[in-house]
């Protein structure tokens, strides 16, 4: 198989000091200090196929960072082994970031003074684009991204929107077959984030540009991501498709009646006798939440019986979604079969 | 080569921002002719009060001082990297530069760049041209092609040491105080080393070897032969040192932390 | 009160924390005191005093010069210039204490950091190496730390000023550096201003700089004897209290420049 991203048993540790606390132990700092190892990442291992667009996602501190930046080269690995677009990120990094394109969504490319275009100008001499392809992909780049009217504005003039997508452009500048991107819609407006996933979907199709994506909203995955990858603690807990996820983890449905009047636990109860059903009651007497495997008979099943003998006003199904199911899975620290 | 002609693009560029901002850079080059006049005045005012120190005259004095300036305004230009920890380390800036596919030191002289500390050159020339004429020296054809061989290789010293310096941030990224205070010892090459004591001399010539910015490359000028062997050494000083701190450099960033760590 | 205290505290306490600062500085401090100390060796010959002040004297001009800056010497006015630059100022106003106060605190807290774990280790080291002497009269040495306080108050009253020029100018980088020279020399840090030709002290006498490392040192060298001990340290008051009319004039301006600008 050949993969765009090859990892094994990847691990980082970094040593550091723990400060002591107060006046005294600051002077005692002074002589000796205690140092600890923190593994940052524990020995992953993953596999990235060509076209692949996969979310990486994480707590704060649960490595996701450091697994993008020993794969972009910036790191060095404790151990284990890196492959990416066919090379090893440290050892030829000038040679190996030719081929990839990094945003960092907290961290600007560009530089502060100058017109967007004249920063586009230098990463283009920086990655030896050619004048003719620098014409043509630029062209189509920058018009997607709609940022024309932005090209003579200095970086500190524009809005952190505005900002973002320059940035895109500018990790695409040499069209790289593989772009890492950390937190690119941190911070964003909606409008600007749909924006922002529309076009890495089209550069995605256009181009086959494979995609790594780290971000806190998972919105943006379940947008554009077919996979994930899920880390704790820098060890990988789930390594799959985001619709598996869903199966796994979704936990039936959830109907949510309200009634014309008040309802006793028990006449429901009563009614449902023949099904799997927990009941909760809601804000009152009268509104009633039944949990139920996502399963159509049982569905209709419920829903009819209580329909049958009860007055409603208003009925709602609730599917689980994506950030409870992965706030379940952090809870329960690791992922169940499926 | 492709080095050069980003060069230029950054050169550029910076002298693009450079204009925007001219009373800054206005400022700047002003401030560094004040440096410039404050030395020439502690110099002048010393000798008022003595006419030879360990040997030299004042004349010989300020003809080490100009030429001083040369590799110094090279050096500032170029590898003033003095902020480097706290802007690239601790701010993680280094991130950035190392995704970019041009050697990470070339990027960071071609960010932190300061054309204008060049003036220094000119006015270090103009010193040396006026202490020359009363010092009444001669001069070859060649000297012309001595004189930048020695000012090169005594900025490469400069850079060496400097660059071994910001070294260390990738290591360790407390703040110290090393590299402001290193600019301190740089100003001791500009004075007779032969006015030390022994182990400072040995320390100007071999460990921070800023005796071959100053006073050993203008011994040739001044034909002090006494001194020559430490001249004809200038080049190979400023190469070594140059080469250890490319080594450090390169060994440094296999060890960069990132930032927030 | 309690809470610019507390700022001197922190301070010292993040001074402590750089160590690899603390063992470079106080080696870096005694190869300066010493290169100027063979300089001086050099000029002196064998003169056996210039200006009245012996090579003895002189030495130990030098060190406690160089002690006395690992006192008052402070960044504030680079800090500023970053705080203005990242907009941070702003937000350091809506803060409930005064801005420059708590700068000039924060100054302190490393003074004092400094003259406890650079000079005096430093000044120890210097005492074995070169020909140092210490004036036996305790007299001089309370006179002495009162003429420190005040060459604080001096230099950090001129750092907050270039600091708030930030606000004026884009860059203030060069004039950082310009004032650095400048107090190097004119403070009498690297000569003692009674070297200076005639007019040129005339000149000084009109300016705060020398309060800054002349006045000091001269009393430590007991190079100043009575009434011209007082008249150093009302010099340097004089001058505490001259400079904070210029501070409180930009300050205003720069307030208003802020609110304008919005940071």
């Amino acid at each position: 198989m050949n993969y765009i991203i090859d990892v094994n048993g990847l691990r980082k540790e970094f040593k550091s000091h723990a400060s002591r606390s107060g006046l005294k132990g600051a002077f005692r700092d002074l002589f000796t200090r205690n140092y600890s190892t923190k593994t940052a990442v524990n020995g992953i291992s993953l596999q990235i196929k060509p076209g692949e667009m996969v979310g990486y996602i994480g707590e704060n501190g649960a490595g996701k960072s450091t697994t993008i930046k020993m794969l972009t080269g910036i790191l060095t690995p404790t151990s284990g082994t890196v492959s990416v677009n066919g090379m090893d990120p440290h050892r030829d990094r000038e040679q190996f970031v030719r081929s990839i394109g990094v945003v960092f969504g907290q961290r600007s490319q560009l530089w502060w003074d100058i017109a967007v275009q004249e920063s586009f100008r230098l990463l283009k001499k920086v990655y030896n684009v050619s004048d003719a392809f620098y014409e043509t992909h630029m062209e189509d780049v920058i018009s997607t991204l709609n940022i024309e009217p932005l090209l003579n504005q200095p970086v500190r003039k524009l809005s952190l929107g505005q900002r973002m997508r320059c940035e895109l452009a500018a990790a695409l500048i040499h069209n790289p077959p593989l772009l890492f991107l950390d937190e690119p819609t941190i911070g964003l407006d909606v409008l600007v984030k749909l924006k922002i996933r529309e076009f890495l979907k089209k550069i995605n199709e256009k181009y086959g540009t494979t995609i790594l994506l780290t971000t806190h909203d998972l919105s943006d995955i379940e947008a554009l991501c077919e996979r994930v990858i899920m880390l704790d603690e820098g060890n990988i807990i789930y390594d799959g498709a985001l619709q598996q996820l869903r199966e796994n983890w979704g936990e039936g449905k959830q109907i949510q009646f309200v009634f014309s009047e008040e309802v006793s636990l028990q006449t429901l109860q009563q009614l449902t006798a023949g099904y799997l059903v927990v009941w909760e009651q809601g804000d009152n007497g009268a509104s009633w939440t039944a949990s139920i495997d996502d399963d159509e008979d049982i569905i209709s099943g419920v829903i009819g019986k209580v329909v049958s003998s009860i007055k409603i006003i208003d009925l709602k199904m609730a599917e689980t979604t994506t950030e409870e199911i992965i706030r379940n899975i952090y809870e329960e620290g690791a992922i169940r079969n499926g | 080569m492709s080095y050069v002609s980003i060069f230029f693009q950054y050169a550029s560029q910076y002298l693009k921002t450079r204009l925007t901002y001219r009373a800054d850079a206005l400022v700047e080059i002003i401030s560094d002719l004040l440096s410039q006049a404050v030395n020439l005045i502690f110099i002048l005012v010393v000798f008022g009060h003595t006419s030879l120190l360990s040997g030299w005259s004042r004349d010989e004095m300020i003809f080490i001082y100009g030429f001083f300036l040369v590799p110094f305004a090279l050096f500032g230009a170029f590898f003033n990297i003095w902020d480097f920890t706290d802007r690239y380390i601790v701010k993680g800036e280094m991130d950035r530069i190392l995704t970019r596919p041009i050697h990470s030191l070339f990027q960071i002289i071609l960010e932190r760049m300061e054309l204008e500390s060049l003036f220094g050159a000119v006015t270090g020339i103009v010193i040396m041209i006026v202490s020359a004429s009363q010092l009444h020296l001669t001069f070859h054809w060649y000297d012309l092609f001595v004189f930048l061989l020695l000012a090169f290789s005594g900025a490469m010293v400069y850079a060496g040491i400097f660059i071994s310096l910001a070294s260390i941030g990738f290591w360790s990224d407390s703040r110290t105080d090393i590299m402001p205070m290193m600019y301190n010892i740089g100003n001791y090459g500009r004075y007779p080393v032969n006015i030390y004591n022994k182990v400072i001399r040995w320390v100007l010539t071999w460990i921070l070897p800023f005796a071959f910015v100053g006073v050993y490359p203008s011994a040739y000028f001044l034909g002090k032969e006494e001194w020559y062997t430490y001249t004809y050494l200038t080049p190979v000083i400023g190469i070594v040192f140059f080469f250890i701190s490319l080594f450090l450099w390169n060994k440094g960033v296999t060890k960069y932390r990132g930032a927030g760590n | 009160m309690a809470k610019y205290i507390e700022m001197i505290r922190i301070r010292f306490l993040m001074m402590l924390a750089y160590r690899t600062n603390y063992y470079s500085g106080i080696l870096i401090y005694s190869i300066n005191i010493g290169a100027y100390y063979f300089l001086w060796s050099a000029i002196y010959g064998d003169k056996g005093s210039i200006q009245s002040l012996s090579i003895g004297q002189m030495t130990t001009y030098i060190a406690v010069a160089w002690m006395a800056r690992a006192f008052y010497f402070n960044n504030i006015d680079r800090e500023i210039a970053m705080e203005i630059k990242e907009g941070k100022v702003a937000i350091e106003m809506i803060r409930p204490y005064n801005y420059l106060t708590m700068k000039m605190m924060q100054g302190l807290g490393e003074g004092i950091f400094r003259i406890l774990f650079f000079s005096l280790p430093g000044m120890v080291i210097v005492y074995f190496l070169f020909p140092v002497s210490f004036s036996a009269h305790p007299l001089t040495w309370v006179y002495f730390l009162g003429s420190i306080l005040l060459s604080f108050m001096i230099n950090t009253q001129i750092n907050l000023l270039t600091g708030i020029a930030t606000f004026f100018l884009f860059n203030n980088a060069g004039l950082i550096r310009a004032k650095r020279v400048v107090i190097d020399l004119f403070s009498g840090l690297i000569l003692p201003i009674s070297f200076f030709p005639g007019w040129a002290q005339t000149v000084m006498d009109y300016l705060p700089f020398k309060g800054i490392s002349y006045i000091p040192s001269m009393i430590f060298t007991e190079g100043f004897q009575g009434v011209q001990i007082w008249n150093g340290l009302m010099n340097q008051a004089v001058w505490v209290i001259l400079l904070f009319l210029p501070i409180g004039m930009l300050w205003t301006l720069a307030k208003r420049q802020l609110i304008v600008q919005g940071g």
